[in-house]
């Protein structure tokens, strides 16, 4: 009941915090969410900045973390950013670049990876190394409460950014140390209680349980929910992807499909119920997780208006599905690969048996993406995911008309090196303009219809973390973290910065009230 | 990966990754491999090594009846390295109790142990965690074994070499090749034969003024390349002011990599090891 209270009490404050009408909005001078909108989508109506002049694109600050790369996509809430690596939160001002709060946790577990904050009202949620749940008070960053979600000496931990939906915080977890099983939690804002939790691994007798060779193997199968899924506020879906079946490689202790891995399942959001499932990696052995962004968009496919889910796989595979019912509308492979033998007639890869590790050694070729951020652009109807095996942004057309690749990107070849794979996400934006990084470190706007290249910048490293934009005092901003910097670039002014008395930047003054006088005084100085 | 114990050893299933990073090709070097382990790896506080062998020896005697002789599981007893027990366990502070008083609601005896050799068995339990939590990619050592790699057929693979793999056009078992098995332990022969990761790309770059310059290339991206020349001198240049000219001594392997099957893979590996 405390807790109740408290919650009404601080409710006025929320005025200044997250709006909850922002999370079903395009996202233009807030970004809400990991994704920006609950359709994953990653494209942004924001315009300022566009094909004509992104040439021109400057720094307007950039922040250290001193801290690991950072994989986070900051939120952007009423002129704060809020992001993350593991064990650390700011916020930053976002016209500034200025640290207003560091909160910092050490912890045992795994530290990959952190995807980022949820926010609530004037509340933030994170999860950490040794997979507990954060709440902090978006103003101070000061702990609100904290509860664990899994146990970390099973080798759980929280990499991904939670969800907001409606009164719920929806988490997943991470972990591949050990056979353990994945599930989703909703829960509350309030105290981090849980609402419900979907398991991806089913129980003896229920559906499912057919694909798994015994009570055992089943229990612990995996099925890890470790990406941030996305939403349908309409079919009150939630669509999320889950990782690969435990023990990862050795397929032979576990014959059959092994559902729910490396499949996209829709949940009902108020429930925790499964509606329908997708599996884009039956039986998978090669560590070839579903849980890329499944994104929501609508549109004619064979002349009839249809609610769709489009996700490149990282098995290669780009998947459309009507996201009402699960059914498949279209898989083809984006890049070669030899461990399929065709489709079943769900439309799901059979994997040849011969292609499962050997001791002796078997020859994979695949091609593959993970958790870096597709994108999906209206303007263009492509979809954009950067892949590897070769660098490759790749598209397949929304109405599948087309399905072949219009265009790819291939990033040189280093020397020694070969293809490193990238960890580049993918913003696209109403300025016709794709940002993403490449192989070899630039940051790089490209036209989104072509690939040709607009904008490239070196800036230390790769991108690290997907890109992001938000609008702030009619100023475009365009985020990318690089390593464990966050670089914010604009455009110029369109009128030059009013002209500030040099006084004030001579460092060495003591009050300004002297600044004349030391101005006078500093040619001497520097003799 | 205790799962797969009784198929496969530890070390084997290891083995399995890294081929997969080696034929992946391309995606991650070894190293970068290795690296990633490290920050994925359990991090399990280890007892020294003579109490994890006492530990394990008191284990086999007292213990390993029921929960198995790696303690993942036996006739009776369950799998320790899935137990919370074990796993929350402080230097004893909860298998200490469970040792000395048995679970006899679950048909567990108590198991006469002294201290030390409780701590002992703690030891050992907590080297088994840190060894079947470990299950990123990782190299397979020198050590392991050949003979689980040559399932080839040696004649089939000099057949390969001779004919359709096109080896023989760049490679010769009198002169390069010579004595190549002996240099090399046959799990890094089979990665040095799909991809031989120390060839470099090399260049000549014709400039705006005419001079040409020629060197292994240090860094080639989507707008610049810089090379080393070949008296060690860095250069780099805008790709957009030069004329380019690569040459990739690993172009063959590289086309090679999508035709070859598992038996070419394993043929040639055998024919290969014959080159001592």
């Amino acid at each position: 009941m405390k807790s109740i209270v408290l919650f009404l009490c601080a409710a006025p404050i929320y005025a200044q915090g997250l709006d909850p009408g922002a999370l079903l909005k395009p996202p233009t001078d807030t970004w809400p969410s990991y994704n920006g909108d609950y359709s994953g989508r990653r494209y942004s109506t924001l315009s300022r900045i566009n094909e004509d002049n992104v040439r021109s694109l400057t720094l307007a600050w950039a922040f250290q973390a001193h801290q690991q790369e950072l994989k986070s996509t900051p939120l952007e809430v009423n002129g704060i950013l809020y992001f993350t690596v593991p064990n650390h939160v700011w916020a930053v001002d976002a016209r500034t670049g200025r640290q207003i709060w560091h909160f910092q946790r050490q912890s045992e577990g795994d530290d990959i990876g952190q995807r980022g904050v949820a926010m609530y009202g004037d509340r933030l949620f994170f999860g950490t190394p040794d997979a507990h749940l954060i709440c902090l008070d978006a103003r101070s960053g000061k702990k609100i409460w904290e509860v664990e979600v899994a146990d970390v000496k099973f080798g759980y931990y929280i990499s991904m950014a939670p969800l907001v939906v409606k009164d719920r915080l929806i988490v997943g977890i991470s972990g591949d140390q050990t056979d353990i099983a994945g599930f989703l939690d909703a829960r509350s804002p309030r105290d981090g209680g849980l609402l419900w939790r979907w398991d991806s691994l089913p129980k003896p007798g229920q559906f499912g349980s057919e694909t798994w060779p015994n009570r055992d193997a089943m229990a612990h199968g995996g099925g890890t929910t470790w990406m941030t899924g996305t939403y349908d506020p309409e079919l009150n879906l939630l669509y999320w992807g889950t990782g690969n079946p435990h023990p990862v490689l050795a397929g032979r202790v576990r014959p059959g499909a092994n559902l729910y891995t490396c499949s996209i399942v829709a949940i009902n959001a108020d429930t925790g119920k499964l509606i329908w499932y997708f599996q884009p990696s039956p039986h998978d052995t090669q560590d070839r997780d579903a849980t890329e962004t499944p994104i929501l968009f609508d549109a004619d496919f064979q002349g009839r208006p249809r609610k769709l889910l489009a996700q490149a796989s990282r098995n290669g595979y780009f998947f459309l599905l009507d996201r009402a019912t699960g059914e498949n509308l279209l898989s083809t492979r984006f890049g070669p690969e030899n461990w399929s033998a065709g489709l079943n007639k769900r439309g799901e890869p059979i994997p040849k048996p011969e292609k499962e590790p050997q001791p002796a050694g078997v020859l994979f070729e695949g091609t593959g993406t993970n958790w870096w951020a597709p994108s999906f652009d209206p303007d263009t109807g492509l979809f954009y995911v950067n892949a590897y095996h070769h660098f490759a942004v790749t598209y397949l057309t929304r109405n599948g008309e087309d399905e072949a690749i219009r265009w790819r990107r291939d990033s040189p070849v280093g020397p020694g090196e070969a293809f490193v794979s990238v960890g580049a996400g993918i913003l696209t934006t109403a300025g016709h303009l794709l940002f993403t990084g490449d192989n070899a470190g630039d940051l790089v706007a490209l036209d989104p219809a072509t690939g040709g290249s607009l904008w490239h910048v070196f800036a230390g490293g790769r991108l690290t973390g997907c890109p992001m934009t938000y609008e702030l005092n009619g100023q475009q901003y365009l985020l990318t973290a690089v390593d464990s910097v966050l670089y914010a670039w604009v455009l110029p002014r369109e009128a030059p910065f009013a002209a500030v008395p040099p006084s004030s930047h001579v460092s060495d003054l003591e009050t300004p009230e002297f600044s004349e006088f030391f101005q006078l005084r500093r040619p001497q100085k520097r003799r | 990966m205790y799962l797969i114990e009784g198929i496969l050893n530890h070390k084997q299933a290891c083995a399995l990754l890294f081929v997969s990073v080696c034929l992946w090709g391309s995606v991650m070097s070894a190293r970068q491999a290795t690296a990633a382990a490290k920050t994925r790896h359990g991090s399990w506080q280890q007892h020294p090594a003579d109490a994890v062998e006492r530990g394990r020896s008191q284990f086999l005697k007292k213990c390993a009846f029921c929960h198995g002789r790696e303690a993942n599981g036996g006739s009776a007893g369950p799998n320790l390295m899935r137990s919370a027990v074990v796993r929350h366990d402080e230097n004893g502070n909860l298998i200490g109790s469970v040792i000395r008083d048995g679970r006899p609601d679950k048909g567990m005896p108590a198991i006469q142990l002294t201290s030390d050799q409780i701590m002992d068995v703690v030891a050992f339990l907590r080297y088994r965690l840190a060894e079947s939590d470990l299950r990123s990619p990782k190299e397979p050592g020198p050590e392991y074994s050949g003979a689980k790699l040559l399932i080839g057929k040696v004649e089939d693979g000099k057949a390969f070499f001779y004919g359709a793999g096109g080896c023989s056009a760049c490679h010769s078992p009198t002169s390069d090749l010579k004595g190549i098995a002996r240099r090399y332990p046959a799990v890094e022969l089979q990665a040095h034969l799909l991809y031989p990761q120390d060839q470099h790309l090399r260049a000549t770059v014709l400039d705006s003024s005419g001079k040409q310059y020629a060197g292994v290339i240090r860094f080639l991206t989507n707008y610049d390349i810089a090379i080393d020349d070949d008296a060690g001198w860095y250069h780099s240049w805008p790709l957009d002011a030069i004329k380019l000219e690569l040459k990739d001594p690993l172009a063959v392997h590289r086309q090679l990599l999508p035709k070859f099957t598992d038996s070419d893979m394993h043929n040639i590996l055998a024919y290969l090891e014959t080159l001592k």
